[in-house]
């Protein structure tokens, strides 16, 4: 390929703008750090594209999902999906995974649940503990510093609780719970299932300029006021108003160009708009494209000292990729019939949740399955869509006319959902390479994916599925949709619950892993990933928090050493 | 009122009054309301039909108008063509129409008129066949299968139209300043039925041991 030479050398080109790509971007330009962001798709600001206070009767066909908007149409994502188009993958025979991906700037903080919590000491040692998976090179201890920056930039609610690998963090107050959401914490009472207050990025508090949020509960819509945590109107925005960072959107990563010294020395990518090859120059590189598009463009970055891809000598990029076990229950309270009406929205999602509790019981041998699991629940008076009713046939038994419609207005609300959030270990057939024959539209190879649960998965889903169904009975209510063996009780495909992380996981041993405790490539010392790559283990804690605090130490670490002149030729 | 509310929120946002001109212009393009509706799936004689169906199970009270009076019709007819597109397959669509000709059958074979012109007595008598799916007869097992889809798209279509959700106890999508979390009043409501027993729709619910 040939080169354009451009005049400007940027101190650092990131690759992505979501929280890695985000977090990386605010700490670099607050510390004086030229930079310049490439960003797939295109422009996004809440604050002008937000679709909140809107009603489904304004939207084609009730605003349900479709390909394009898997979400639904007012969903914050306006370009991405697990079909993007233009941009195909491929999955091995065998294998199930789906790759979402959001091309906007953002990328996927803008419609995630904004759930944020912080992985546990036993998370970072998952190997010590059971003898499964891998350790991480670093402690609890190591991150919990920057867990604490994230959380008071990003704004956290939560409580203090002091539960067993639970850490507490540097909370705003929680919101008090909803009426179901009471009646569901009585039930785990009587069970002796922890039901504590959730832990999620909105503010509860203004912060930074920031509002508190007016809950209506539509986060996944983008929030106008910037309430809620996401990458453009908390890390990108305020990185900008320093002057010292630029954004190409519609900048589509292709490889990363390596000097004859070894060292990274910029990013070729295709101008979306004219469709032309440029080349953006840094003294780092940054990537974080997301897990799997990250180890994509390390893949592909083939030259002649890196024949197998940089930052791939250990043959281990786009290895022990892993998603979260996923599996739900839905039941019906009638408890709730007919309740004298209120507002129930709150904040865009749970304001309680069940954090893993069965440590000791797992320490002891007593669990067919290694690992745990968080409890997500939803339910209640939610803004009624197509969908509202979710079968009225199974809440009724049948009927039609005065009586019927009568009975709709007692029923509504009165579904609860519980949705669980396992971790998944690492294993050796779950992982992406590049399609020896497909590309994308724009010449790119592209991925094909490998993916497989184990018995620790699916015996974690059936522990899901009979503990979700004794929570509804001990509730009063009862199971209307569950999963059972046939269906490997329920868990759900892989990527669907769009957690993946791993592929180039970092590690003390440059023979068994991509990068260093750093997050620096241990081939190419001026590359560092920052998004969830390098994750050695998938704990049950959703990983946005932990891309942000590891991808604000991982960035700190860059600016020292670029200030000690390290990371030059 | 959307945008009125949306100001209010942004007006008590110290600081953040520089986009609320923008704020409102939501991105996502909402499409201008049709005129008319054309129809894509049903002919004149469904069409009838499909409004005598829909207002059958969704009649006008006290609180909202019928189902047709809501624009459901229209709903459905635009919800059968959106999923051909998207599913890539005319079932629904088939299962739907080919409903409709089996009620007319019925109806034929009974009055000797098709559904949309017996009596709503005669309607009745029909769909009393076919509305409870756990007391119908093995051979009516196709028109319960029928009309447990229609009433779903029927519902759906209902309580999600802006008349629908005014219908409901649905009190949100609007700024809240201060959230407190369960109204007290609804909370003792609840308790009380947890303390007594409650007599729900099902049947008697247990009070709490």
């Amino acid at each position: 390929m040939q080169i354009q030479p451009t005049p400007k050398t940027y101190d650092v080109v990131i690759v992505g703008s979501g929280a890695g790509g985000g977090v990386a971007a605010h700490v670099l330009a607050l510390a004086g750090a030229k930079i310049c962001m490439l960003e797939a798709g295109g422009w996004y600001d809440p604050s002008k594209q937000s679709a909140m206070f809107q009603w489904p009767y304004n939207a084609p066909h009730r605003g349900a999902s479709t390909r394009e908007k898997p979400f639904g149409y007012f969903d914050a994502t306006l370009v991405g999906g697990w079909q993007v188009p233009g941009e195909p993958y491929t999955s091995a025979p065998g294998s199930d995974f789906r790759w979402w991906r959001a091309r906007m700037l953002g990328g996927r903080t803008n419609h995630y649940g904004r759930i944020s919590l912080r992985m546990g000491p036993y998370d970072f040692k998952p190997y010590s503990r059971d003898g499964k998976g891998f350790d991480w090179p670093i402690t609890y201890e190591d991150l919990a510093p920057y867990y604490d920056k994230a959380e008071e930039l990003i704004g956290v609610f939560g409580t203090a609780e002091g539960l067993e690998n639970t850490p507490d963090g540097k909370f705003q107050p929680a919101p008090a719970p909803r009426g179901y959401e009471r009646l569901i914490k009585r039930a785990c009472d009587k069970l002796s299932i922890p039901c504590i207050p959730s832990r999620l990025a909105i503010l509860t508090k203004p912060l930074n300029g920031r509002p508190a949020c007016h809950y209506c509960a539509q986060c996944g819509r983008g929030c106008a006021v910037n309430a809620n945590f996401n990458s453009p109107g908390v890390h990108i925005f305020p990185a900008m108003k320093t002057g010292n960072l630029d954004v190409r959107t519609g900048a589509m990563a292709r490889e990363i160009v390596v000097g004859s010294d070894g060292l990274a020395r910029g990013v070729s990518y295709i101008d979306k708009k004219t469709g032309r090859d440029e080349t953006v120059y840094g003294k780092v590189v940054v990537l974080a494209a997301s897990c799997c598009e990250s180890a994509r463009i390390l893949l592909n970055s083939k030259s002649n000292l890196f024949p197998n891809g940089l930052a791939n000598s250990s043959g281990l990029v786009g290895r022990y990729l892993m998603d979260t076990v996923g599996s739900s229950v839905s039941g019906y309270l009638p408890i709730l019939e007919d309740l004298p009406a209120q507002n129930e929205d709150g904040v865009g999602g749970m304001h309680l949740y069940m954090p893993w509790w069965l440590y000791q019981q797992q320490k002891a041998g007593k669990m067919p399955f290694a690992r745990g699991y968080h409890i997500e629940i939803g339910g209640g008076r939610d803004m009624p869509g197509a969908s509202v009713f979710g079968g009225s046939e199974r809440l009724l038994g049948g009927g039609y006319g005065l009586e019927f419609k009568r009975n709709l207005r007692k029923v509504f609300g009165c579904n609860i959902h519980f949705s669980g959030r396992g971790e998944m270990i690492p294993n050796d057939q779950s992982y992406c390479e590049l399609d020896p024959n497909a590309v994308d539209q724009f010449g790119i190879p592209v991925l094909r994916f490998h993916f497989k649960w184990s018995d620790d998965e699916i015996l974690q889903a059936k522990h899901m599925q009979e503990t979700f169904q004794e929570i509804v009975t001990a509730a009063g209510g009862h199971v209307t949709l569950h999963s059972s063996a046939e269906r490997n009780w329920g868990i759900a495909p892989g990527g669907q619950i769009i957690h993946e992380v791993g592929a180039a996981r970092m590690g003390d041993n440059p023979k068994t892993s991509v990068l260093n405790q750093w997050c620096q490539a241990w081939d190419c010392k001026n590359l560092f990933l920052t998004d969830g790559a390098p994750f050695v283990s998938n704990a049950d804690k959703n990983p946005t928090l932990t891309i942000t605090a590891l991808g604000w130490r991982t960035s700190e670490y860059i600016a020292d050493q670029m200030k000690k002149r390290n990371l030059a030729g | 009122m959307e945008r009125r509310t949306l100001l209010q929120v942004i007006a008590s946002v110290g600081g953040a009054g520089a986009f609320a001109t923008e704020t409102a212009e939501a991105q996502t393009p909402l499409p201008a309301a049709p005129a008319a509706y054309q129809r894509k799936v049903f002919d004149d004689h469904q069409w009838r039909t499909v409004h005598v169906l829909c207002d059958l199970i969704l009649p006008a009270d006290e609180h909202s108008e019928s189902a047709s009076a809501a624009g459901v019709p229209e709903f459905i007819d635009d919800w059968l063509d959106f999923r051909k597109e998207q599913d890539g397959t005319d079932r629904l669509e088939t299962e739907i129409l080919g409903g409709l000709s089996w009620l007319d059958r019925e109806s034929n074979h009974q009055f000797q008129k098709p559904f949309a012109d017996a009596s709503p007595a005669e309607q009745k008598q029909i769909l009393d066949r076919i509305a409870w799916p756990g007391r119908a007869a093995a051979e009516d097992r196709r028109g319960v299968t029928f009309f447990s889809r229609f009433r779903d798209l029927t519902v759906g279509g209902f309580y999600s139209s802006k008349m629908g959700i005014a219908d409901l106890p649905y009190l949100g999508n609007k700024a809240v300043m201060d959230w407190k979390g369960c109204d007290p009043e609804v909370w003792a409501v609840i308790e009380s039925r947890l303390k007594n027993g409650y007599k729900g729709l099902g049947g008697e619910v247990k009070a709490d041991g």
